[in-house]
């Protein structure tokens, strides 16, 4: 399990991945983060819903209603040009971030 | 799927109620829903399914961290009570509200009482034998008697609501147990107003009794006055009964009338109906007694019974226009 102080900085930009492809809805999303992480990462309830909340605020995110035919209607999430701005600065960061990183790290095959 | 709602109220129990955190609870929930339906799907148990969701619930403070909310200001100190706590209220309120009833029905009985054994007497039909001294006390006797009994019931009833005071001072309940009293509320209140509309009948047909014993003849009158009282205490019983359960429910769903808005209001009205109504009963005691006038001497209840009406009416208004 990946402790959630190292992840801390990075959800939000595993979300903005996420809506790259396409607006998406809560459960789908976390549903796509877990399979895209192989399984390895699963973001909790209280942790999309701040990020949600967070990406909003900043308008990197922009959230309305879907219709659903059936069932309940959902909340829809859709990637804003300022979050498609701020996701480009988040990867650049994590390249300079991992290269740092992984210059204290003894055990990573370089 | 009940306990994941319940846990979701748990956890936003503390949080204030606005639009913007309504909205995300349901879209929490949602999202729960899928989850645990896909677990089902997957074969998992009911167990497994609802320990998988809530352990990916994560931390509340993340998201009250996130949304700026203060809890120190907004703070809700109101208690937040289980479905079986509510139960159990409403139980023992319903209890209470019987011993009371009982209670005030025996006060109606001491007084009849007193009429009854007085006209025995006079009537030479019981006590023949005692002096006329002990005649006068003789039917006071059942009177302390019945009038200590009822007192007794009034403490003790008393006593066994003060532990649910807490709720009388307004408390926070969880939307899923709300939403069940709200039906166990709305299957109750017919069954209410027919009991209200029985007792306002019994209340308005009493006094013919007294017609129809005043007719029979002079003595017999009295004893009309001993079934009057009579009908009028299985009224009031009827009242304090079912209207202390209705209260217990309008405690718990908050409903405007038992709202902390209008309690204080409540107590005033309350406060005189305790001493307007006795007073009236004095008043119709007094003068059959003193005065012999029990054919007339009834009019005081309706009489009584109207005013107050009004005056509750007008102070309802006037400190509604205040605000």
């Amino acid at each position: 399990m990946i402790s959630s102080d190292v992840i801390r900085g990075y959800n939000d930009t595993m979300i903005l991945f996420i809506l790259l492809k396409g607006e998406s809805y809560g459960y789908e999303i976390s549903k796509n983060i877990k399979a895209q992480s192989d399984e390895k990462y699963i973001m909790k309830e209280t942790t999309l819903y701040s990020a949600f909340e967070r990406l909003e605020k900043n308008g990197y995110i922009e959230s309305f209603y879907g219709d659903e035919t059936f069932g309940k209607r959902r909340t829809y999430y859709r990637i804003t040009p300022k979050g498609q701005v701020y996701y480009k600065e988040k990867c650049e960061e994590w390249n300079i971030t991992k290269d740092v990183i992984n210059r204290f790290m003894k055990e990573t095959d370089k | 799927m009940e306990t994941i709602t319940t846990y979701l109220d748990n956890m936003f129990a503390r949080l204030p109620k606005t639009a913007q955190m309504i909205d995300l609870k349901n879209n929490i929930m949602t999202n729960m829903e899928d989850k645990y339906n896909e677990l089902k799907e997957a074969g998992k148990s009911e167990h497994e399914a609802i320990g998988i969701v809530i352990s990916e619930f994560g931390n509340i403070d993340e998201l009250v961290s996130e949304l700026d909310i203060n809890l120190d200001t907004k703070e809700d100190t109101r208690q937040t009570i289980t479905k079986e706590e509510a139960d159990t209220y409403l139980t023992e309120k319903s209890k209470s509200g019987s011993l009371i009833g009982i209670g005030v029905f025996l006060c109606f009985l001491a007084a009849a009482s007193l009429i009854l054994i007085n006209q025995l007497v006079a009537d030479q039909i019981i006590g023949k034998d005692l002096s006329s001294k002990a005649k006068d006390v003789f039917g006071l006797i059942p009177l302390f008697l019945l009038v200590a009994i009822a007192v007794g019931i009034f403490i003790y009833s008393g006593m066994k609501m003060e532990k649910y005071a807490y709720i009388e001072k307004g408390i926070h309940l969880p939307s899923s147990v709300k939403s069940y009293i709200q039906q166990k509320y709305d299957s109750y209140t017919p069954t209410y107003s027919v009991t209200v509309i029985i007792g306002v009948c019994l209340i308005l047909i009493s006094p013919i009794a007294l017609f129809i014993s005043s007719v029979m003849g002079e003595n017999a009158s009295t004893y009309g006055v001993v079934i009057l009282l009579l009908m009028v205490a299985i009224a009031v019983y009827v009242f304090i009964y079912y209207g202390s359960l209705r209260e217990g429910y309008g405690k718990l769903l908050e409903i405007d009338e038992y709202s902390n808005h209008t309690k204080k209001e409540e107590k005033v009205i309350g406060a005189v109906a305790s001493i307007v109504f006795p007073l009236a009963t004095c008043i119709f005691l007094f003068c059959g007694f003193v005065y012999s006038l029990w054919y007339i001497a009834w009019i005081v209840f309706p009489i009584t019974g109207i005013l107050f009406g009004m005056f509750s009416a007008a102070y309802s208004i006037i400190k509604g226009n205040q605000e």
